[in-house]
């Protein structure tokens, strides 16, 4: 009797303990995120021209109203939705494949792991800089449009042409971004037991029938962990259209998040941005949720 | 099961909050360590600047100035921050948070056309007690009508810039073009349109492209460009800068629009050029800065020179750029009187000659040039644009929404020469739509803040 009280006075100590640890993290989340969206959506319900907080006017949801017929966040919203639903597909089996590759143990397989993963250790206004130069229309400028010349092709104008500015960003993006999602996949490779895949090969089953599975359902967790974190991080694109495209041309790139940027900060209507981004978050919520539920339901 | 439900949809909001958050928080790192003028306990008041950073010459002549001044005046003492600005917009964004979090400094450098955006909104103080008429007169007038909003006197500029057209005489001389010819010109017969455009179609070859008009994407279209629209007879806004409407998309502003797009269509410029496309040797002629001769002197391996900023056939009128840095007193500032008395110091004929001489920038004073630090603007393309600057210069519009207008005219152009680029055809129709949209977004913005 006395044991089992002293097991739930511990059982207790530990949770206090856990919530104390918490608590910095708690203190953050709330300062640094909590507080921000409050004061977005407090901002979001006044005219509000930024550089004059002495004088904003409350105007209730008509921010909101206006969104509905404004056109320019409409094409935002459908660009930024285009970048996720390519950009998460293409850079997710581009991960997958890599990882397979390297999960593989071989002399010098560190330096291909290094070197998959080192545009991650590039900050991305770095990568955009350098992939600017790579994209520029001109051949003598533009390494892959001198590349495409030598080949006896016509040049293209890969950032400056609406029809290709944003799939190239997408594949930019995806090139720098699969060294992370790698790294993740090659842990969940490395917890599928060995002895699953000599079974299999006993029992005669080809490589691809070992990956469709075996290596599939082993990282069904993984994948479903990477899809989401890549969608969220698909949602809020700004760094490569702030960089190589300000948006254009035609504003083919202009995402939500540098739509908010714009309106916030370049032509001042701080009411107007807060309204966009309270309906971004909204949107990015029930993506996620919607997302999670979906992967759940096909278990 | 429930519980782990709602735990795990909660967690996974919160995972889309710190994600999504994270990509707004940019902008709110502004200096927690500008400090406001202050006069402290023994009567002695310190004033912090901001100016965006410069090159070594202009920095040491910062440090070199700042050090006489505050040794001269132990009761006011000046100190500055330079202040980063690593593209168009990102110098301007700081200002903005700092006005947000009511940290600016008492003294900041403005971009000439933002002066009336700034004071039309109270950031900004006027600041005519301390550079009455009789100094005034001493100033060019673009800088004078480009610091003044309403009337009063806003900020004060040390140096002016402009934009000529620089040409390669070793590769034109190739082409078979009349250098002499162009050399002859004055400012009453400058080149013209066509003219550039005969010589453009000429350069033009695998290796070279005939001429280049974009700056940059962004502040640099209207700053290098607006002289073309108001040669072609209308300007981007009304006089009193209220009204974009039958301006900006006029029948004129149109056809200016399509003149510059055919260049690109025709491929007699790039739309994307490379970084010094004229220095590197890939473009016949160029639109380029005042600040291009120092560079071009110590660096081209070629002939070049300068001549003045092309003209419209149809009006021939002389038009040219200009607008730089000017210093401006904050709304923030405790100690006007002492920001003023340090920027009439730091603005005088000699500290104006010698600012001017280390930024290679002309200067704004005419009585700068008679100090030795200016000698080398008596002649040659240094001269050319000071002609420029004192009689054909005219500042961008002076109108509360600059902002606006200039962000939306920079992203309508881009437009303009991506579809030029890509189809290699001028659209008028898309043109004219492009700017009845700046003239729209301009009308918002102008009525929803500014109007009655």
């Amino acid at each position: 009797m006395s044991k089992t009280s002293s097991l739930t006075d511990r059982k207790r100590n530990e949770r206090t303990a856990a919530y104390i640890f918490t608590v910095p993290a708690m203190f953050l989340l709330f300062a640094f995120l909590v507080v921000p969206i409050l004061y977005t959506v407090y901002y979001s319900l006044f005219q509000y021209q930024i550089v004059r907080p002495d004088n904003i006017t409350f105007i209730g949801l008509k921010n909101y109203l206006k969104l509905f017929t404004d056109e320019n966040f409409w094409l935002a919203l459908r660009n930024t939705v285009y970048f996720t639903v390519l950009v998460v597909p293409f850079q997710c089996v581009l991960a997958l494949a890599l990882a397979m590759l390297v999960s593989s143990r071989f002399r010098g397989v560190a330096i291909f792991r290094t070197m998959y993963f080192s545009p991650q250790l590039t900050s991305m206004v770095v990568i955009s800089i350098l992939w600017t130069v790579l994209y520029n229309s001109n051949p003598n400028t533009g390494l892959i449009n001198s590349f495409l010349t030598s080949l006896g092709l016509e040049p293209i104008n890969f950032l400056t042409n609406s029809k290709t500015a944003m799939n190239s960003i997408i594949f930019m993006s995806g090139w720098q971004g699969a060294g992370y999602q790698m790294m993740i996949f090659l842990a969940g490779l490395q917890g599928i037991p060995r002895d699953q895949y000599e079974a299999a090969s006993v029992d005669g089953a080809n490589k691809v029938q070992q990956f469709l599975y075996i290596t599939l359902p082993g990282l069904k967790g993984t994948i479903k962990y990477v899809v989401m974190i890549t969608m969220i991080q698909a949602m809020k694109l700004f760094t490569q259209p702030y960089v190589m495209t300000q948006g254009g041309p035609k504003n083919s790139t202009r995402t939500l998040v540098y739509y908010i940027y714009t309106q916030g900060f370049q032509q001042g209507n701080f009411g107007y941005a807060c309204a966009v981004a309270a309906v971004f978050f909204v949107i990015v919520v029930i993506m996620s949720l919607s997302m999670k539920k979906l992967i759940a339901e096909t278990n | 099961m429930n519980m782990k439900k709602v735990l795990s949809a909660l967690l996974v909001s919160a995972m889309a909050m710190s994600l999504t958050a994270c990509g707004g928080s940019g902008g709110s790192d502004s200096a927690a360590d500008a400090s406001s003028s202050a006069a402290s306990a023994d009567g002695t008041t310190t004033i912090t600047i901001w100016s965006p950073t410069d090159k070594e010459a202009v920095e040491a002549w910062w440090t070199e100035k700042l050090a006489e001044w505050n040794e001269a005046h132990p009761e006011i003492q000046v100190s500055r921050e330079a202040i980063d600005r690593s593209d168009s917009y990102a110098y301007e964004n700081k200002i903005t948070t700092a006005v947000t979090s009511s940290d600016l400094p008492d003294i900041f450098y403005v971009d000439g056309p933002t002066i009336s955006y700034y004071a039309a909104n109270g950031i900004i103080v006027p600041m005519d007690d301390y550079f009455p008429q009789d100094e005034l007169s001493d100033f060019v007038d673009s800088t004078v009508a480009q610091c003044t909003y309403d009337g009063k006197l806003y900020a004060i500029s040390a140096t002016e810039s402009s934009v000529a057209l620089y040409y390669n005489k070793d590769y034109l001389t190739e082409c078979g073009v009349d250098v002499a010819d162009i050399e002859s010109r004055t400012l009453d017969n400058p080149l013209t349109w066509s003219e550039l455009e005969e010589i453009a179609k000429k350069c033009t070859t695998d290796n070279y492209v005939g001429t280049h008009i974009i700056m940059d994407h962004g502040e640099g279209l209207p700053y290098a460009l607006e002289p073309m629209f108001i040669s072609n007879g209308k300007d981007f806004v009304s006089a009193d800068g209220s009204e974009a409407e039958g301006y900006i998309n006029s029948k004129e502003c149109v056809e200016t629009a399509e003149y510059l797009a055919n260049l690109i269509a025709n491929g007699y410029a790039n739309i994307d050029p490379i970084q010094d496309e004229f220095l590197n040797g890939a473009c016949a002629t160029m639109l380029g800065g005042s600040w291009d001769v120092s560079i071009l002197e110590a660096s081209a391996d070629f002939d070049w020179g300068v001549t003045y900023y092309p003209v419209s056939d149809t009006t021939k009128a002389a038009v040219s750029p200009c607008g730089d840095w000017s210093a401006a007193i904050s709304k923030d500032c405790k100690n006007v009187d002492a920001a003023g008395q340090f920027l009439q110091w730091l603005i005088n004929s000699e500290n104006v000659a010698t600012y001017a001489a280390a930024i290679a920038k002309p200067a704004t004073r005419n009585s700068s040039y008679e100090n030795a630090a200016m000698a080398e603007y008596a002649d040659g393309p240094r001269a050319l644009f000071v002609e420029q600057l004192q009689n054909t210069a005219v500042p961008r519009p002076r109108t509360p929404s600059y902002s606006v207008l200039s962000t939306k005219y920079a992203e309508a152009m881009t437009n303009i020469f991506s579809e030029a680029a890509s189809s290699h055809t001028v659209d008028a129709a898309y043109i004219q739509s492009e700017l009845d949209a700046v003239a729209a977004a301009f009308k918002e913005d102008y009525d929803m803040y500014y109007a009655n």
